[in-house]
Formats: C-alpha cells, structure tokens, sequence
C-alpha cells in the first residue's frame, strides 16, 4: 500500500483525516471508508490534510466531493489543508477549489471553531 | 533516447496497475528531458487515461484483462496512447460534468495538462486516448 490514513477528532463535530502517500482508483477505498467512518461518528466537519500526500487523482477528488454533499446535509463541510502547489492545481483545474475550500495550515481551516471547540 | 522509438507496455486492467503504468511512463518522460512539472503533468494524464480505461472495462471484460500503453518517443514531444478493450461509447454524448459531479473529471485534467487530446471510441471496438506532451526548448540565454 502507498497509502496511509490517520484520523483523529479535533472536539465535538469536527474531525481530520490526514492522507499520507498516494490517493489514486486503488488506494482511495481506505480514504473513503476512513471519512465515512468519522462522518458516521458525528464529525460533519471534515478537515482533509493533504501536507503529506504526494500524488491524488480524480478518483479522490470524486470521494472527497461524496463525502461534502453527505456532511453538507446536515450543515457540515469539508476543508483541504496544506496541499502540494501541483495538487493545488488540479484542484483550480477542475475548479473543486471552489466547494472545498483550500487553506494554509489546519489553524486557518479551523478558523472562528478554534476557539469554540477546543482542540483535543 | 529519442529518435522516434516506440515502447509499449501492457497492465492487466486492474486499480493496483494504474501505478505502474503512471511512473513508467513518467520514467521515460524523465529521459527524455522534459523539466520536472512537465512529468508530473504526464504521470497525471497517464493515471487518468488509466483510471478511465479500467471504468470502460469493469463490467464489460473479464477480469485482468490488459490495457495497452504505447509511447511514441518523437524528436520534439512524447506520444501517448492508452487502448482499452471496453465496449466504447459516442465520445460525442460526453458532457462536461458540474463542479459537483464525482466523476468525469479525469478527462478534464488530461486536457488540461497534455498538449493534444484525441479520443477515439467505437462501440464494440474499445476506446483509445492519445495524448501528446510536446518538449519546448530552453529558453535562451541573451547574449552577453
């Protein structure tokens, strides 16, 4: 496997999944399930953090655009962080950059929730 | 390396291939010359092209069966064609997926990262992707 998957929660609803190594048609079955498996234990505030993901296709960003209409059902979101300027790009190409937004660094993702929710 | 040489290379139509076909192809990129964003912009239509054949192929042809990747090495670019032997489809009724599809957006980052995209599918007769990278010469250096 090129691909390893950490999850953890950060307070009530928000959790953050972090893809290390290569997301692609047969890696991205573990993505998927790890973010279902957070989404169905109550964390509709997905952070995906992509600082260490070397390569990512469009088979991931169809997972992470499934996962943000399930969690934006019931008010949720889904926020990349820290992704390769070359990943970046694929993200403005298919202009998916426009519903999962994309941040610096997991603080500016977290934005007004830092403070409210407390980080574990 | 270059000169018109043709190398080819078949993976069974299989997700854990995709890989090899990728960095393969971006290998012969590399001795090529084509700068670094150059091959990375290959190793990602080629994964695309790859990801989409085995789509073509998952109901249709049993499983393992091969896709075909043949590179063209050419004196100023480098040629890529990838042939599945899925049952095609009118490549004329693709639409261009909205921005919430979860599909359909591997050919939308081929086109964008390849210099030239032909697709060809014919029901029945599989589908071929041919994508061409074209090698830009250095800029030049002015004279001092």
């Amino acid at each position: 496997m090129n691909l390893t998957v950490k999850s953890r929660r950060l307070g009530t609803g928000t959790g953050v999944i972090s893809l290390v190594g290569e997301v692609d048609v047969y890696s991205v079955p573990q993505a998927k399930q790890a973010m279902y498996e957070l989404v169905d234990a109550g964390a509709h505030q997905l952070l995906i953090d992509l600082t260490a993901t070397d390569y990512l296709d469009s088979t991931a960003m169809g997972a992470l655009v499934g996962v943000m209409k399930k969690v934006a059902e019931s008010g949720g979101w889904v926020r990349l962080v820290g992704p390769s300027p070359r990943i970046r790009r694929l993200f403005e190409i298919t202009r998916l950059d426009r519903i999962l937004p994309i941040f610096d660094s997991e603080e500016a993702a977290l934005g007004d929730l830092s403070g409210k929710e407390g980080r574990a | 390396m270059k000169g018109d040489t043709k190398v080819e290379l078949k993976i069974p139509s299989l997700p854990e291939f995709v890989a090899v076909a990728r960095l393969a192809v971006a290998a012969i990129a590399s001795r090529m010359d084509f700068p670094y964003d150059a091959v990375d912009d290959i190793k990602v239509a080629v994964g695309e092209a790859c990801t989409n054949a085995i789509e073509h192929t998952a109901y249709s042809a049993p499983p393992g069966d091969e896709i075909i990747i043949s590179c063209y090495l050419e004196q100023d670019a480098l040629v890529i064609e990838v042939n599945d032997e899925g049952p095609g489809f009118d490549p004329q009724l693709c639409t261009e997926p909205d921005v919430l599809s979860e599909g359909g957006l591997g050919l939308i980052l081929i086109q964008a990262l390849m210099d030239e995209v032909e697709l060809t599918s014919l029901a029945g007769q599989g589908t071929r992707v041919r994508m061409t990278k074209r090698l830009r010469p250095a800029p030049l250096t002015p004279a001092r």
